[in-house]
């Protein structure tokens, strides 16, 4: 008895609190954020709803035939129950799967935007480094050996590529809201994992691989960008930010920024 | 002498003891974990006398709370959840079960449990070498784990102990496999087809099936490790390279070569540790209701389809990698396929409930509690299933929190319903019933205070495998729910102390139990 | 040789495979990407060996176990002289030392279980004779 009243308590306790806004995730600043946060809803929603269906039927079992001095009736199974409930899940679960996978395709298997903006991304152990192309709006080549952090260039641009003289490298992702943006993800040394949470986005940023990673943020503000594969001992001190600004914030910073 | 008897029974509680040294050691590690993401700036004395390198001052280190936690996963993973169920339970009741004298190979059981052996010291041995046990996680990925001490303190030397004692874990698991297969296939009694048997030994038959699949990869992909850091092969390191302003000057590698491998291990394993559990305790709730269990072809076939399809899913553990977004959605579908029979099986379980008579030993109680952390833990991975979900979720406690539930509390629970359930005939008495029950609710309720919370900071985007939380805004509202939680693991330990007592004390003091204390009818409880 | 006997071989023989098939996955993938591919070179006299698998085999399907052992500790030792001229130079060589040193590892304990098993450990044997074809069917015409 005393376990049946637990169970249902348990099942109950944890439902409110999965409910409560306190702990919801932040709020999105895109299109995509917003359309994953309905794919969230409805996931949450069936699991939910499974959850409190089968706590409760085992809790209201437990209950039910708990030893009253009642005979055990013996049921060595039933095929047709079987196949009910294999069929019923397997169309929840299967259908829940697919489903999901539109807002999985339009983040990972989208043409590249020939408008997009596009922003190098470099992670090493423990910092964060962003390269815009110049005016040419191409990127100069790179060679890891001139590469020179405290000298201001963490991407290693090659010196004697005339079109890496204007790139511009910056310690944090600064893009203009409504612009479509195209992020080429690389790393230096070993997998780190950039995370927006309010663009709903986290991509493994692989040493060998340039992984690209496209969004478009609608709002305005500053949003941090926490390390999200273990890296090492910095590991919880790689931050980093994005930062949406209006379209003329941003080519005010850009204009700046091209400055020698 | 003894300690190599190569008598199952003997063996079996060999392994059962090697599993509760480390569950402890684990526990410890995991409370001192929780303590130092609380109090992250606290000088500890302890600390610093255990660890100068790691906590000079006293001050933990991020790269000691790494250490920590690296080795937290593994013992959990290898030398709990990989031992207790299989090698401890199995190696005692299989044979019993069907009917045989031992096991096929009993010498070879002896090597594989002081080859586990060997790997545990091996492992240890981590962290008492320069630099410390590795940080790198027990999934170890490259290149972090690849390129040595260059890459972070305890990447040198620990990082090799820690590959070669999961070599020999590989080892000794399948000299296991092959020795639990070979007496399931030969050594039945006459009269005992295969789905005569009892579901607890299609759980160890199925679960030594997958381990031999499945370790023999891990020996793959921790061999090629291993040479990676020490024959100066690129296997998975790639060219242009710089670690601390050193350039490497490897290349070609793959470190998505890395992940394949071992997830290809890595997602059975979890099966491998929840297989011979779920056969635990479709026998318990038999047992305690008066009823054969419901749907017993259906059980078996379930735990088959799961030990199969379970080998197809491995790259749900890699949404996020940078992998092939198409084969994100082939994993994905299987992942949720695979949910099938787990759900199927939960229903039976209701099934064998309903209609019976139910009587609330602590070892039902255990059972019951299994089945509805099962549940808990299991639905998440519906969200998780999903690469378009998981894409927010991955690498955030939210993980950490699924993966917890199902591995580090359900699998538990079973292994407490089985100790509960044998302690009568491994040594004759039992455990103390009233403790046990006591035991079972206040740890029912911690581990629901434990890990639930943890969904929430998932929700909130909490990165896991954090030393501290101080460098980010968003992290600081959720310090209060990481308190709630820390002392909720120092609750949780506590009451363990609780069946700890009732462990020790029964063995010696526990009332005698009868022949067949439960009514059971599966053979180990038979006088021959 | 006894069922137990014949079941146990099997089973570590599919062990086995799973561990060979690991490393040519591994093998298969790394070879597709990377562009920079180089098979490795092996010398002529290494296929020799070719033929001693399916002769110790052979000797041991006879019971003349001694003979067997004896070629079988030739294919080890062999493997042993492959081992120390491969230049390493490349990723396909790196490969090739794993398959090689892996198969003589098995081929070893292959002649160590004739010695303490005899005839019985025959099942298993086989399986390292047929398994060194293939190693060297992958180094020698498909890498």
């Amino acid at each position: 008895m005393a376990i049946a009243i637990l169970i249902a308590a348990l099942a109950g306790a944890t439902v409110v609190l999965f409910y409560q806004p306190r702990w919801w995730l932040p709020d999105a600043i895109s299109a995509h954020a917003r359309a994953y946060d309905s794919q969230l809803s409805l996931t949450l929603c069936v699991v939910g709803l499974i959850f409190v269906f089968s706590q409760g039927l085992l809790a209201w079992v437990v209950f039910r035939y708990r030893d009253r001095g009642q005979a055990a009736s013996p049921s060595g199974g039933n095929h047709k129950l079987e196949l009910v409930w294999i069929s019923v899940t397997a169309v929840v679960f299967v259908g829940l799967a697919v489903t999901g996978q539109g807002i999985w395709a339009a983040v990972q298997m989208g043409a590249s935007d020939p408008r997009a903006l596009r922003v190098e991304v470099m992670a090493k152990q423990f910092a964060w480094s962003y390269r815009y192309a110049g005016q040419d709006g191409a990127f100069g080549r790179v060679d890891i050996r001139q590469i020179d952090d405290s000298g201001g260039n963490p991407f290693g641009i090659d010196s004697r590529d005339t079109q890496g003289a204007d790139d511009i490298t910056a310690p944090l992702l600064r893009v203009p809201a409504g612009r479509p943006v195209e992020l080429l993800l690389r790393s230096r040394d070993v997998i780190h994992n950039f995370f927006v949470r309010e663009l709903r986005l986290k991509q493994d940023v692989v040493p060998g691989m340039t992984i690209p990673l496209r969004f478009t943020a609608e709002k305005t503000g500053t949003y941090e960008v926490p390390c999200s594969e273990l890296c090492g001992l910095g590991h919880h001190q790689m931050r980093s930010a994005l930062v949406v600004m209006t379209p003329e914030a941003f080519e005010e910073w850009l204009q700046e920024a091209r400055r020698p | 002498m003894t300690i190599f008897s190569t008598d199952h029974k003997v063996i079996g509680k060999q392994y059962m003891g090697l599993a509760l040294f480390s569950v402890l050691l684990g526990m410890v590690l995991s409370l001192v974990m929780r303590f130092h993401l609380v109090h992250p700036d606290a000088k500890v004395r302890l600390f610093g006398a255990l660890w100068p390198d790691g906590a000079p001052g006293g001050q933990m280190t991020p790269e000691l709370y790494l250490s920590l936690m690296t080795m937290h996963g593994t013992i959990m993973v290898f030398f709990v959840l990989s031992t207790a169920p299989q090698s401890g339970f199995g190696n005692y009741f299989l044979p019993l079960q069907i009917g045989a004298h031992d096991m096929a190979f009993p010498v070879l059981n002896m090597l594989s449990f002081w080859t586990t052996t060997a790997s545990l010291l091996t492992l240890l041995a981590a962290f008492f070498v320069e630099g410390g046990g590795p940080l790198s996680g027990w999934t170890a990925y490259p290149p972090l784990s690849a390129l040595g001490k260059i890459t972070g303190p305890g990447q040198g030397l620990g990082q090799d102990l820690w590959l070669a004692a999961i070599v020999l874990f590989c080892t000794a698991s399948l000299m296991g496999a092959i020795n639990f297969i070979v007496t399931v296939i030969e050594l039945r009694a006459p009269d005992m087809g295969y789905f005569d048997m009892p579901l607890t030994c299609w759980g160890w038959f199925v679960t030594a099936l997958i381990s031999l699949f499945a370790f023999a990869v891990l020996v793959a992909g921790g061999l090629l490790l291993l040479l990676d850091r020490t024959a100066g092969t690129s296997f998975f390191i790639p060219g242009g390279l710089i670690v601390s302003d050193q350039i490497q000057g490897r290349s070609g590698g793959s470190p998505l070569l890395y992940q394949h491998l071992f997830w290809f291990f890595g997602h059975p394993e979890v099966y491998i540790a929840i297989l011979p559990g779920m056969g635990l305790i479709s026998t318990v709730l038999s047992v305690f209701s008066g009823k054969k269990v419901f749907g017993y072809k259906a059980m078996a076939m379930a735990m088959l389809a799961i030990g199969v399809l379970g080998f197809a899913v491995w790259g749900h553990h890699m949404f996020t990698s940078g992998m092939s977004p198409y084969s994100s959605i082939a994993f994905s579908v299987l992942t949720l396929a695979v949910g099938v029979p787990s759900a199927v099986k939960t229903f039976n379980w209701v099934g064998t409930l309903w209609g019976g008579r139910l009587r609330f030993t602590a070892a039902m109680h255990y059972a019951l509690g299994f089945v509805s952390l099962f549940i808990t833990g299991g639905i998440t991975g519906l969200v998780l299933g999903q690469p378009g979900l998981d894409i927010y979720f991955h690498d955030t406690y939210f993980v950490v929190a699924h993966f917890h539930l199902i591995m580090g509390v359900a699998a538990i629970f079973a292994i407490f319903a089985g100790l509960h359930y044998w302690f009568p005939h491994m040594y004759g008495r039992f455990l103390h019933e009233g403790m046990g029950k006591v035991h079972f609710y206040l740890t029912f309720v911690g581990v629901y205070a434990l890990f639930v919370p943890l969904h929430f900071a998932g929700f909130a985007g909490n990165p896991r495998r954090y030393p501290d939380f101080k460098e980010y805004e968003f992290l600081q509202p959720l310090l209060p729910l990481h308190v709630g939680v820390t002392h909720a693991a120092y609750f949780l330990a506590a009451v363990q102390l609780i069946f700890l007592a009732n462990y020790f004390w029964s063995k010696r003091r526990g009332a005698l139990a009868p022949g067949n204390p439960w009514g059971a009818s599966t053979r180990e409880w038979r006088d021959d | 040789m006894t069922n137990v006997a014949r079941t146990g071989q099997t089973v570590l023989i599919v062990a086995s495979s799973m561990l060979f098939a690991a490393f040519t996955s591994a093998m298969a993938v790394r070879r597709a990407m990377g562009g920079d591919w180089q098979a490795p070179a092996l010398p002529a006299w290494v296929w020799g060996t070719l033929l001693l698998a399916p002769i110790a085999s052979w000797l041991v399907h006879r019971e003349r176990l001694k003979a067997a052992m004896v070629a079988g500790s030739l294919l080890v030792a062999s493997q042993f002289v492959l081992l120390t001229n491969l230049t390493m130079a490349s990723i396909g060589d790196a490969f090739c030392a794993v398959l090689v040193a892996s198969h003589a590892a098995h081929a070893a304990a292959g002649v160590l279980a004739l010695g303490r098993f005899g005839a019985r450990a025959g099942l298993f044997w086989h399986f390292v004779g047929v398994l060194w074809i293939y190693v060297l069917f992958v180094f020698g015409a498909w890498a």
